[in-house]
């Protein structure tokens, strides 16, 4: 359609003057994917499989179903690439819809649900704490998001998080938190708006 | 009306909201362009949560999928009658908004019915799940929990915590992978007394968490392959077997 090419934003940072090539960009490869190039999808798969298996990992917890999920997800990609549509939104965006609903999908089904909460009790035998936190934190004080979540409220805060990290409906974590339910709705929706603004200049992928 | 739906979008952007108010919801965005803009800017900063959640997968993921979208079709792209829905003029949106009403409440009924179902279902499981982990939480608090593991020798991992205090024990089995048609079962062998069924698993379940209460009076915590189902007596070789004296 017309949009092609117009609405596109960069997604990371200017191209460097000289000969340096050009870096890969998740909707350039997205779009070659949608006409069936295995190759690009490979490189896709390159630069978005850490963080679409992180985000699920994330989600559910556990490795093993982690992995199970990442590869419904982007297989899921392959398959509906031709309908990513530029002019909604960019391609990494798109992908990472797709991995977030397949996990939260996955932990909202009663049988995870449970299996999840029981290996909550295994996680804390088998991992030492310490060493989780650790390498969580260590991996978070580089990021711009975390400074971002900082800037929240603590109850904008933990309405996002407790959400997209850990996969709860807005009323459990209405119930979680002790919170009305309208409010939580409305820190939710506001908790983003200030992430938006947080994250709008000088975006880093 | 719509102002009021429109509140849910910060909810639906972090995928918080159930099946049906996924629905109404994307209905509402396609009446309401302003809506829309605005569910897209929150949906590309949610998008950009997971940047902290790096984590590097094992390399296999990579093959396996590049071996499944081998032989998976790509869907052709949204018809553009779909697209243009969006822009027929308002008589006319009005006309299909009514039939989509109409068809709704018709449809509704029998979803809420499904929904309510699976909701007491899961609810069911929840209360099960919680009063499970609540013991299991126990057991390990204890103060005199005895924790042992053993590598199982197909891959993976049997932790078994006991605490004679609570007079039970935890098993918690993480096999790599479950084994093809068969199934993971586990056993509790007493002095004198032939091995015990302590839990069969199902198909294609690679890991589980057991409260075994009586744990205590065990010599070992044992576990085989067996046919879905399970056994009666075990399949010998042991995959595993803990010894808990």
């Amino acid at each position: 359609m017309a949009e092609r090419g117009v609405s596109r934003r960069p997604e990371h940072l200017a191209a460097v003057p000289g000969t340096a090539p050009p870096p890969v960009e998740a909707g350039d490869l997205l779009r070659q994917v949608a006409r069936g190039d295995e190759t690009a999808f490979g490189k896709l798969y390159d630069l978005v499989a850490p963080r679409v298996y992180g985000l699920i990992r994330r989600v559910l917890r556990d490795p093993a179903q982690a992995e199970e999920v990442a590869q419904e997800a982007i297989v899921e990609v392959w398959r509906t690439a031709a309908r990513f549509d530029p002019a909604r939104g960019s391609a990494t965006s798109w992908i990472f819809t797709i991995a977030h609903r397949r996990a939260v999908d996955r932990v909202r089904s009663e049988q995870a649900a449970s299996e999840r909460t029981m290996r909550a009790g295994a996680a804390s035998v088998d991992t030492p704490y310490d060493a989780v936190v650790d390498e969580v934190a260590g991996r978070l004080e580089r990021q711009q998001v975390r400074r971002c979540l900082d800037d929240l409220t603590e109850l904008q805060r933990q309405a996002v998080t407790l959400a997209y990290y850990q996969g709860h409906s807005y009323p459990r974590v209405a119930e979680l938190l002790g919170t009305p339910l309208p409010t939580v709705k409305t820190r939710m929706r506001d908790g983003l708006i200030r992430l938006r603004d947080c994250m709008g200049t000088g975006a880093s992928a | 009306m719509t102002t009021d739906i429109h509140t849910l979008v910060g909810a639906y952007v972090l995928d918080a909201v159930d099946d049906i108010e996924r629905a109404s919801f994307e209905r509402h965005l396609r009446e309401c362009d302003p809506c829309r803009a605005e569910a897209g800017e929150l949906s590309e900063t949610a998008a950009r949560l997971a940047d902290n959640t790096w984590s590097v997968p094992p390399p296999r993921l990579r093959t396996d999928v590049m071996a499944e979208i081998g032989r998976t079709r790509q869907l052709p792209p949204v018809v553009e009658g779909s697209r243009a829905a969006r822009t027929t003029p308002r008589r006319w949106r009005f006309t299909a908004a009514a039939a989509a009403v109409v068809a709704a409440i018709g449809a509704g009924s029998a979803v809420y019915v499904v929904q309510d179902q699976r909701v007491r279902e899961g609810q069911q499981v929840a209360e099960a799940a919680r009063a499970n982990e609540a013991r299991v939480r126990a057991i390990l608090a204890s103060p005199d929990v005895v924790v042992r593991k053993q590598a199982v020798s197909t891959g993976g991992r049997v932790t078994v915590a006991t605490s004679r205090l609570h007079n039970a024990g935890v098993v918690m089995l993480s096999a790599d992978a479950a084994p093809t048609d068969r199934v993971y079962q586990l056993w509790t062998i007493r002095p004198g007394g032939a091995p015990r069924n302590a839990g069969v698993l199902r198909e294609g379940q690679a890991a589980d968490v057991v409260v075994l209460e009586g744990l205590p009076g065990a010599t070992d915590v044992g576990l085989t392959i067996e046919p879905p189902n399970g056994s009666a007596t075990p399949t010998l070789p042991m995959i595993a077997d803990v010894k808990l004296v």
